[in-house]
């Protein structure tokens, strides 16, 4: 049941001109469920992209990526729509990640719709999201420039709670928020990954959030990871 | 101590200047009581409309503000001369009187070559600029929008051969291949309005590009991918409601230079002469005497009504442009 790459490699700007810059070579790991795999390492040693890559957002130059068992590039589409919703991925930014011009309670129903949940379910659905993530309903009429940085993240993950996900990349989730929020979102975090049995791979530079949260952890250095415990 | 002994000597200097003053501040105060209770009242009564009727005129207030609002009233001034001509145009444009006739009260602007009331033409005219302006900034915003929204959502090989497409486009001269096109085919506004449509997209392809190039990496539309939700679900309801205000502007100044170059054109005599345009008017006031006989009412309004309308909608655009990029700095994107 666990996610798992194998010698993932990424090249950036190889085409016609050029052979591209290599960012990464042969990184292999395991996620598994209900465990927090820790990445860190020194910026632009491709952490974010390794997150992205694992999230589908973009394919890997190389290597292979096996979602319970099945390939990911050989996935038939009704398998790797699935895949799409059971991984998913928090950003480091709170303040963009919801659409500035829509109001929350757009963005959360559009997932309902998504997911094609009943609309009559719409509404108990979300008071149960907001309760798991502590927040009050005012927050589902307000846009998002009228909220403060802990309660976006907090809404960005009830969101994607919604989906109900096997593993969520989290990248650098609390690096843009003061260290009393940092601390709420961890241990929401940390709540939801033993009430769910969530599996994350969790990026970050502080090695103290990394240590707060996982038992795995990964350094990602001049192109290759060390796996250490 | 210094400064309070200061203080207290300035004090009794003023004392009998401010006897003699106090009937002037009486009046004043007076009148800023009034002033008080005015703004007061109002205030109450916008109030009482939001409450009762759900009438936010306050909300109003706000959304005029963005625009500039000299602009907006030259503008909304033209927009009703085109919608109602009738209304200010003495005669039909059509009827014809003695020619070449001086402004006079019968003919507040004179009457032209064929006898027909300068100011009816000239009022008429407005609805065949401005449709003209207007309906080929459609046409060049809409395929501007599409390519500068593909190319900036799909990037890779799409983008470089969408932008190939657009630079190669970009670098055609735009006023010679349209006076040739004119040439070749029969004149006709429709034409007019398609050619000038097709060929002044590249510029809002390529803001609209970068700009979408910029909202695809913000959280929302990534996590959006994530999820799941089709392509063109996030480009409708993610990217295209926060282009809007670059998009704007951009329909507005399209429009103004639409209007600049189909008067350009008419007065090449490329138009159609079956629809008065006020650069149609320029060109005959040029190739049937006006200039000659110095006939300033003939060719001289059409030029500032031509010029003030192209200024009131860039105006506006400038004017949304400027607010939205306040807005923006202070973060309130979503009002």
């Amino acid at each position: 049941m666990s996610l798992k790459t194998e010698k993932l490699s990424k090249t950036y700007g190889s085409g016609l001109l050029g052979k591209g810059k290599c960012i990464f070579r042969d990184v292999s790991f395991e996620l598994e469920p209900g465990k927090t795999f820790g990445l860190m390492g020194p910026s632009g040693e491709g952490k974010s992209t390794l997150g992205r890559i694992i999230a589908g957002l973009e394919s890997p130059t190389e290597g292979t990526i096996h979602f319970k068992g099945s390939l990911l590039s050989g996935m038939k589409k009704a398998e790797y729509v699935t895949f799409r919703r059971r991984v998913q991925m928090m950003f480091q930014d709170p303040t963009d990640a919801f659409n500035p011009r829509k109001r929350i309670e757009h963005s959360i129903f559009e997932v309902l719709k998504l997911l094609e949940t009943p609309g009559t379910e719409h509404v108990r659905r979300t008071e149960e999201m907001l309760k798991t993530i502590g927040l009050p309903e005012e927050v589902l009429s307000r846009y998002p420039a009228q909220l403060s940085g802990g309660q976006l993240q907090r809404l960005a993950l009830g969101r994607i709670l919604l989906l109900e996900p096997e593993y969520i990349v989290l990248d650098e989730p609390t690096s843009a928020l003061d260290v009393s929020v940092q601390a709420q979102i961890l241990h929401l975090l940390k709540k939801v990954q033993a009430e769910q049995g969530i599996g994350y791979l969790l990026i970050s530079h502080d090695e103290a959030v990394v240590r707060f949260m996982s038992g795995k952890m990964g350094i990602l250095e001049n192109g290759k990871l060390k796996v250490v415990n | 101590m210094m400064q309070e002994e200061a203080y207290v000597g300035e004090n009794t200097i003023q004392e009998s200047k401010i006897q003699k003053s106090t009937n002037q501040e009486n009046t004043l105060q007076e009148s800023t009581i009034r002033k008080n209770i005015i703004l007061e009242s109002t205030r109450q009564w916008k109030d009482f409309l939001s409450l009762n009727l759900n009438l936010d005129l306050r909300k109003y207030e706000r959304n005029l503000k963005r625009f500039n609002r000299g602009g907006l009233c030259l503008f909304t001034f033209f927009i009703i001369l085109a919608l109602f001509p009738a209304l200010f145009a003495p005669y039909s444009p059509t009827e014809r009187f003695i020619p070449y006739e001086a402004p006079s009260t019968a003919h507040l602007l004179g009457t032209n070559d064929i006898g027909n009331d300068i100011l009816s033409e000239l009022v008429h005219g407005a609805r065949i600029s401005m449709m003209v302006g207007f309906a080929s900034a459609c046409i060049s915003t809409l395929i501007g929008l599409m390519i500068g929204l593909f190319s900036g959502y799909f990037r890779g090989t799409l983008d470089e051969l969408l932008m190939g497409f657009t630079d190669v486009v970009l670098i055609i001269p735009k006023i010679p291949l349209i006076i040739i096109l004119g040439a070749f085919l029969r004149p006709s506004i429709w034409i007019l309005i398609l050619v000038l449509g097709l060929l002044s997209w590249e510029s809002i392809a390529r803001v609209i590009r970068s700009k979408t190039l910029q909202i695809r990496e913000a959280g929302y539309v990534k996590s959006a991918r994530c999820m799941g939700f089709s392509s063109f679900h996030i480009m409708v309801s993610d990217i295209f409601p926060n282009l809007f205000h670059v998009l704007l502007p951009k329909f507005m100044l399209a429009t103004a230079s639409a209007m600049i170059s189909e008067a350009s054109l008419s007065f090449l005599g490329l138009g159609d002469i079956s629809m008065k345009s006020w650069g149609i008017m320029l060109s005959f006031a040029f190739s049937r005497g006006g200039f000659i006989r110095d006939m300033w009412w003939w060719y001289l309004p059409p030029g500032i009504c031509i010029t003030l309308c192209v200024m009131s909608i860039a105006l506006i655009g400038f004017g949304f442009e400027g607010r939205e990029k306040e807005n923006g700095k202070r973060g309130v994107d979503a009002e």
